[in-house]
C-alpha cells in the first residue's frame, strides 16, 4: 500500500490534539443550556427558546466535530467510546437532547394541529423503561446469541423484587428494590440460562419459554400469598420518595409535608432517564470488553470459541445474569412507574411486545432497542392522533372503529417487512443515514 | 409417570374420568403438534404462528360451514383449499426470501405472521364470539362412570388418520423422500435437482391445511370460536417437544402424555398448576433428551 | 441408454459474493467425453465454480457478474439447479454432503430426483450397486453412520443415478484414505471411458488429478492461472514445485511467478461463506 494508491484522509494528513477543556466544552454547554432555558419558564416566548436550542445544538456539534482527536491515535483514544468527529457530535447532541426534552415537554406549549404534546411525556418515559429492558434482551439474544423468551419472567421478577423489597419491607423504597432487583435477576438469570450449556436455538427458546410460564406459577402464588388478587400496588403511600437527606439537591424543592414523592412525569423522567442511558452505556461498554468479545465468538461458533480458550460455560451464563439483571431492574421501574402490576402484565403478549422491538429495533445492535421502543410506543400516538386531526385520514370510519387492531397490523407488517428486506432494523437504517450524512459533509466540506 | 403427581382420589371413576379428558385434550394437542412437526421436519423452522393458522382456519370453517351454510364435505373442501392458497401465501410472500437467514430472525418473522392474523382476524370478525361449530355428532357415552364425548373419538380417529397418511407419504412418495432430503440438508439436496422452494411451498400448504383440519376440530371442542382459540399453540408445544419434533408419530404420544397429566395436574392441584406443570414435564424432557421421546438425534458434523 | 457427454464452456466468468469478487475472467472449457481436471489451493474459488456451474450460487448470496456458461452449446447460467441437473451436469459436493439421516438406499435414489423415467430409475440403481458392490449390504443402513470411504462412494454412486452428461466432483480426496482416493479415480476414469460421461474433477491433490485427467487447469485467487494437458502441467517446474510438493531448484520461483496482481480482493470485511 503506498501513498499514491490512497488519497490522503483527514486522519492521516495531519495530527490534531484538542485541549482537555476543548475536549469537555461542547458536552459542558449541551449539558448546561438546556437547564438555562428550563429555568426561564414564562419570561421568554417558546419560538425563542426553539430558536436558540437550535443553535446551540448547531454550535455545539460543530465543536464537538472540530475538537476531536485526528491522525495517530494512542491506544486509549482509540478505544474511547465516542472516538470519531461524528460520534462525538452526536453524543453531544443527544446529550442536549435528553436534558432538554423534558423542559420542552413540561411546557404549556400547544403545537398546531392538535399534536398530543401533553400525551407524549407519559410516553417518554415508557420509551425509556422499555428501552432499557429491550437493550438487555438484545444483549442477550442478538449479540450474545443466546435465544430466550424468558425476559417477561424477569420483569415479573422485577416486580416480586420490588413488591417485597421495596413495597412491603420498606413501604415504597425504590432504591433499595434496584439493586436487590438487579441481585435476584443476576442469581435467577444465571440459573435459568443454565439449559443454554446444554441447548442451543430451538430447544433453548422452549425452554426458556418454559421457565416464563414457571416464573408465571411463582407469581400467582405469591400474589395470593401476600397481595391478594388484584396485584401489587406501587402507587400511593409505596410511590418512591427521595429521602431527606437528599433534599439540599438542586431542584428538590419538598412539599408541604417534608417529602419530595417522585411523582408526575417530569420528576420521572428524571430518574427514568439517568438511569436507563447509564444501564444502556454500560451494556455498551461491555459489549466493547473482552467479555463482549467472548459473547460474539460464542455467538458465531461455541465449539470454536472453546479452543481460543474462551470460557464457553461462563460467558453464556454471564450473558444470562448481566442481561437479566437489568430486565429486573427495568422491570422494578416499570412497576413504581406504572403503578400496579398484576399476571397481566406479564402474559405472552408482552413477551411479543419485546421481540417486536429488537426487531424493529434491528436486534444486531444495543442502541437499536431505543429506537425499536420509540417506534414501539410512539406508533400508537401518531395513529391517534392522524385518526382525529388529518383530514384524510379523519373520515375513514374502517380506521377509527378498529385502532388497536390496526396498531397491532402495522407492528406484524413492519416485523415481517423489516426482517425481510432490512434485518439491520432502524438502527441500521439510522447508521446508513450517519455514513450517508458524514460522506456528504466530508464532501463539502473537506 | 402419572405416580408422580399423587394425591389421587379414591374415587376410580374420578381419575378415569381425567384420564378420558385428558386423552380427549391430548388428541387436540396432537393435532397442532403435528403442524409444528410438518413444518420443523422439513424447513427447519420453529413456526410460532402455528396457533394463529388454527385460529384462520377456525374461523374459516365457520364462515364457510355456518355463515354460508355449504354441504358439509363441500364446505369443508372448500375451507382447506382456501387454507392450502394461505399456505402457498405464506412460503411464496415472506419465508421464501428468509431462506438461509438466522434462527431467531425466522422464529421473529413467524411472530410478526402470528401479529399480523390475529389482527387481521379481529378486524374482520370482531372481538367478540362469532358462532358455534356443531356438525359433528354431538352425542356421548358412557364407560365405567365416565363420559366420552363422540366428538373426541372422532378427533382421535382424525388424527391418527392424518399421521399415518403423512407417514406413508414421507416414506413412500417421491415427493416425501424430497422433502425429507431438504430438511437434511438443502444445498446438497438442491445440488441433486430437487427444487427446495416447491418442498417448502408444500411443507407451508401441508401445515396450513392441517391447521384447517385443527381449526375445525377444536372449533368443536372448544364451543366458542373467539380469540381466545390462539391460546392452543402456546399449549401445543409441551406435547410437540415431549413427543419430539421430528417425529410424526411423537405428536401423537407427546399429545397424548401432556394431555393426560395436564387434566390430572387440572383435577388433583387446581387449574393454575395446568400449565407449568405441562411446560415443566417439557423443560424435564429438554434437559433429559432434548430431541423429545421420538425425534431424531441430529448427527452433528462439525 | 447411457447419455453420452456434453461439452461445457465456460468464458468470462466474473462472480462476487457481495464486494468480493470470487471468481475474475474464468475460461474453463470440458469437451465432450473429456476428463479434465483444476487445481488450485484453498480461497483459489474452486468451490465458487462449482457453485457457478450448478445454480447453487444464490444460497451463498453470491451473484455472476459477467460471463457466460454452456453445455451442449445451451447457456445453463441463470437457470435453476433443478434445470441444470436436468439438463445433465450431476455433482459429488465438497464434503460429500450425504443426507445424513436418510438410509444409502434413499440417498441414492435422492440423486434421480429430476428424472420422470420411474422405471429407469431402478435400472440406474443396479447399475450403481455394481460399480460399488460395497454399498449392497448397507441399503439400508443410515448414510451418516457410514465409514468416509463408504459415504464418498454413496456421493458419487448419487450423483451418478441422474445418468449426467457431465459429472462435476469437488474435493473427491478430502479427508480420505489414499488407497480409496485412488479407487475413486480408476472409476472416474472407467466411467469416462465407457459411458462417455464428461468428468471435470476440482482437485487439491493435484499429483492423483493429474495422473487421471487429460487437461488440466491452475486456478490461484479466481483467475485461471495455467492450462494445459495434464502431461504438460506435470512436466511444468513451477507446478511440480508448488502443487507437487517436488523440484529442488525451482525453489525460489514462488515469488517469481506471475500472479494476478489481486488489489483489494482481499481486503475483506466479511467472507462470504466461502471455503
Amino acid at each position: 500500500m503506498t501513498a499514491t494508491e490512497n488519497p490522503p484522509t483527514q486522519q492521516t494528513a495531519q495530527t490534531y490534539r484538542p485541549s482537555t477543556l476543548q475536549r469537555f466544552l461542547p458536552f459542558a454547554i449541551a449539558a448546561v443550556v438546556p437547564f438555562i432555558l428550563g429555568s426561564t419558564t414564562g419570561d421568554v416566548n417558546f419560538w425563542w427558546k426553539a430558536l436558540i436550542t437550535v443553535v446551540v445544538l448547531a454550535v455545539v456539534a460543530r465543536l464537538a466535530w472540530k475538537w476531536t482527536p485526528r491522525g495517530e491515535l494512542t491506544h486509549r483514544e482509540d478505544m474511547r467510546l465516542w472516538r470519531t468527529p461524528s460520534d462525538r457530535s452526536w453524543a453531544a447532541l443527544t446529550t442536549f437532547g435528553l436534558l432538554v426534552l423534558p423542559f420542552i415537554l413540561a411546557s404549556d406549549f400547544t403545537p398546531p394541529m392538535g399534536f398530543p404534546w401533553a400525551t407524549w411525556f407519559a410516553v417518554v418515559n415508557l420509551v425509556l423503561i422499555f428501552a432499557m429492558g429491550a437493550a438487555a434482551f438484545n444483549l442477550l439474544v442478538g449479540y450474545s446469541g443466546q435465544i430466550s423468551l424468558a425476559h417477561v419472567a424477569f420483569l415479573a421478577l422485577g416486580s416480586i423484587v420490588g413488591g417485597i423489597v421495596g413495597v412491603q419491607w420498606s413501604g415504597g423504597n425504590m432504591w433499595l428494590a434496584l439493586p436487590a432487583a438487579a441481585v435476584a435477576g443476576a442469581v435467577v438469570g444465571a440459573i435459568s440460562g443454565l439449559p443454554a450449556l446444554r441447548l442451543k436455538h430451538l430447544y433453548l427458546l422452549l425452554a426458556t419459554f418454559g421457565f416464563h410460564f414457571v416464573m408465571m406459577l411463582v407469581w400467582r402464588e405469591y400474589l395470593q400469598e401476600y397481595f391478594g388478587f388484584v396485584g401489587i400496588r406501587f402507587k400511593g403511600e409505596n410511590s418512591p420518595r427521595i429521602a431527606s437527606w437528599l433534599h439540599w439537591l438542586p431542584g428538590i424543592d419538598p412539599d408541604q409535608n417534608g417529602e419530595f414523592v417522585i411523582t408526575g412525569q417530569f420528576r420521572w423522567y428524571w430518574v427514568l432517564m439517568p438511569i436507563t442511558v447509564l444501564s444502556i452505556l454500560f451494556m455498551v461498554n461491555v459489549v466493547r470488553t473482552r467479555e463482549g468479545r467472548a459473547f460474539a465468538a460464542v455467538r458465531d461458533r461455541d465449539v470454536s470459541a472453546s479452543l481460543l480458550g474462551i470460557n464457553v460455560a461462563r460467558s453464556k451464563l454471564f450473558a444470562f445474569a448481566l442481561s437479566s439483571a437489568i430486565v429486573s431492574m427495568s422491570g422494578v421501574l416499570a412497576s413504581f412507574y406504572i403503578g400496579s402490576r398484576g399476571e397481566d402484565s406479564f402474559n405472552v403478549q408482552t413477551v411479543l411486545n419485546y421481540a417486536i422491538i429488537i426487531v424493529v429495533g434491528g436486534f444486531s445492535s444495543i442502541q437499536g432497542a431505543i429506537f425499536g421502543s420509540a417506534f414501539f410506543w410512539f406508533l400508537p400516538e401518531w395513529f391517534k392522533w392522524a385518526r382525529e386531526e388529518l383530514w384524510f385520514v379523519r373520515d375513514i370510519d374502517f380506521l377509527s372503529d378498529y385502532p388497536s387492531e390496526i396498531d397491532l397490523a402495522i407492528k406484524g407488517f413492519l416485523v415481517v417487512i423489516i426482517l425481510m428486506f432490512k434485518p439491520d432494523g432502524l438502527a441500521g437504517m439510522w447508521r446508513d443515514f450517519k455514513n450517508w450524512l458524514g460522506r456528504t459533509l466530508a464532501r463539502s466540506n473537506p | 409417570m402419572l405416580l408422580a403427581f399423587g394425591n389421587f382420589t379414591a374415587d376410580p371413576s374420578v381419575n378415569l374420568q381425567l384420564l378420558i379428558g385428558g386423552l380427549a385434550l391430548g388428541a387436540i394437542y396432537a393435532v397442532v403438534a403435528l403442524g409444528f412437526v410438518l413444518v420443523y421436519k422439513s424447513t427447519d423452522v420453529l413456526n410460532l404462528a402455528h396457533g394463529e393458522f388454527l385460529m384462520l382456519g377456525a374461523y374459516f370453517a365457520l364462515t364457510f360451514l355456518i355463515s354460508e351454510n355449504l354441504n358439509f364435505f363441500l364446505g369443508v373442501f372448500v375451507l382447506l383449499l382456501v387454507m392450502l392458497v394461505f399456505g402457498l401465501l405464506v412460503h411464496y410472500g415472506i419465508m421464501r426470501r428468509m431462506v438461509g437467514q438466522g434462527f431467531f430472525a425466522i422464529v421473529l418473522i413467524t411472530l410478526g405472521i402470528a401479529t399480523i392474523i390475529r389482527a387481521l382476524l379481529l378486524i374482520f370478525y370482531g372481538p367478540t364470539e362469532r358462532g358455534r361449530l356443531d356438525l359433528l355428532p354431538q352425542g356421548s357415552f358412557e364407560i365405567g362412570g365416565a363420559t366420552v364425548r363422540h366428538v373426541d373419538i372422532i378427533i382421535f380417529a382424525v388424527v391418527a388418520g392424518c399421521v399415518l397418511l403423512f407417514f406413508l407419504f414421507f416414506k413412500y412418495t417421491r415427493l416425501g423422500l424430497h422433502m425429507r432430503a431438504v430438511a437434511d440438508d438443502i444445498e446438497a439436496a438442491a445440488a441433486m435437482g430437487i427444487d427446495p422452494d416447491k418442498v417448502y411451498a408444500m411443507t407451508w400448504a401441508a401445515a396450513m391445511v392441517m391447521a384447517g383440519i385443527g381449526g375445525l376440530l377444536f372449533g368443536h371442542v372448544t364451543g366458542a370460536i373467539d380469540r381466545s382459540i390462539e391460546a392452543i399453540g402456546l399449549r401445543a408445544f409441551p406435547a410437540a417437544v415431549v413427543g419430539g419434533l421430528t417425529s410424526l408419530g411423537g405428536s401423537i404420544v407427546g399429545g397424548l402424555v401432556v394431555g393426560v397429566i395436564e387434566q390430572f395436574a387440572n383435577g388433583h392441584l387446581g387449574t393454575k398448576w395446568r400449565e407449568p406443570v405441562a411446560f415443566s414435564v417439557m423443560f424435564v424432557v429438554l434437559l433429559v433428551r432434548p430431541t423429545g421421546l421420538w425425534g431424531r438425534k441430529d448427527l452433528e458434523r462439525v | 441408454m447411457n447419455a453420452s457427454g456434453l461439452d461445457l464452456t465456460i468464458e468470462g466468468l466474473t462472480v462476487v459474493y457481495g464486494g468480493v469478487t470470487a471468481l475474475d475472467d474464468v475460461k474453463i472449457n470440458v469437451p465432450s467425453g473429456g476428463f479434465v481436471t483444476v487445481l488450485g489451493a484453498n480461497g483459489a474459488g474452486k468451490t465458487t465454480l462449482v457453485r457457478s456451474i450448478t445454480g447453487l450460487l444464490y444460497l451463498h448470496k453470491g451473484r455472476v457478474r459477467r460471463g457466460s456458461i454452456e453445455l451442449g452449446g445451451e447457456s445453463i447460467l441463470g437457470k435453476k439447479s433443478p434445470d441444470i441437473v436436468s439438463a445433465g451436469v450431476a455433482q459429488v459436493p465438497e464434503g460429500r454432503k450425504l443426507f445424513p439421516n436418510l438410509t444409502v438406499k434413499e440417498n441414492l435414489l435422492c440423486g434421480a430426483a429430476s428424472r420422470s423415467d420411474i422405471s429407469g430409475i431402478d435400472d440406474s440403481l443396479e447399475q450403481n450397486l455394481d460399480l460399488f458392490p460395497q454399498l449392497r449390504p448397507l441399503l439400508s443402513q443410515t448414510a451418516g453412520l457410514l465409514s468416509g470411504g463408504e459415504q464418498q462412494m454413496v456421493a458419487v454412486g448419487r450423483a451418478l443415478m441422474s445418468q449426467p452428461s457431465l459429472l462435476i466432483c469437488d474435493e473427491l480426496s478430502l479427508g480420505l484414505a489414499p488407497k480409496i482416493v485412488h479407487r475413486l479415480f480408476e472409476l472416474l476414469t472407467e466411467i469416462n471411458e465407457t459411458r462417455g460421461t464428461s468428468i471435470l474433477v476440482i482437485e487439491q491433490n493435484a499429483s492423483l488429478a493429474l495422473q487421471h485427467a487429460a487437461d488440466a487447469y491452475v486456478l490461484e485467487l479466481g483467475r485461471v492461472l495455467m492450462e494445459g494437458s495434464a502431461a504438460e502441467l506435470r512436466g511444468n517446474p513451477m507446478v511440480q514445485e508448488l502443487y507437487l510438493g517436488g523440484g529442488g531448484e525451482a525453489h525460489t520461483s514462488y515469488a517469481a511467478i506471475e500472479r494476478p496482481s489481486g488489489g483489494k480482493r482481499w481486503g475483506r470485511k466479511r467472507t462470504g461463506g466461502d471455503s
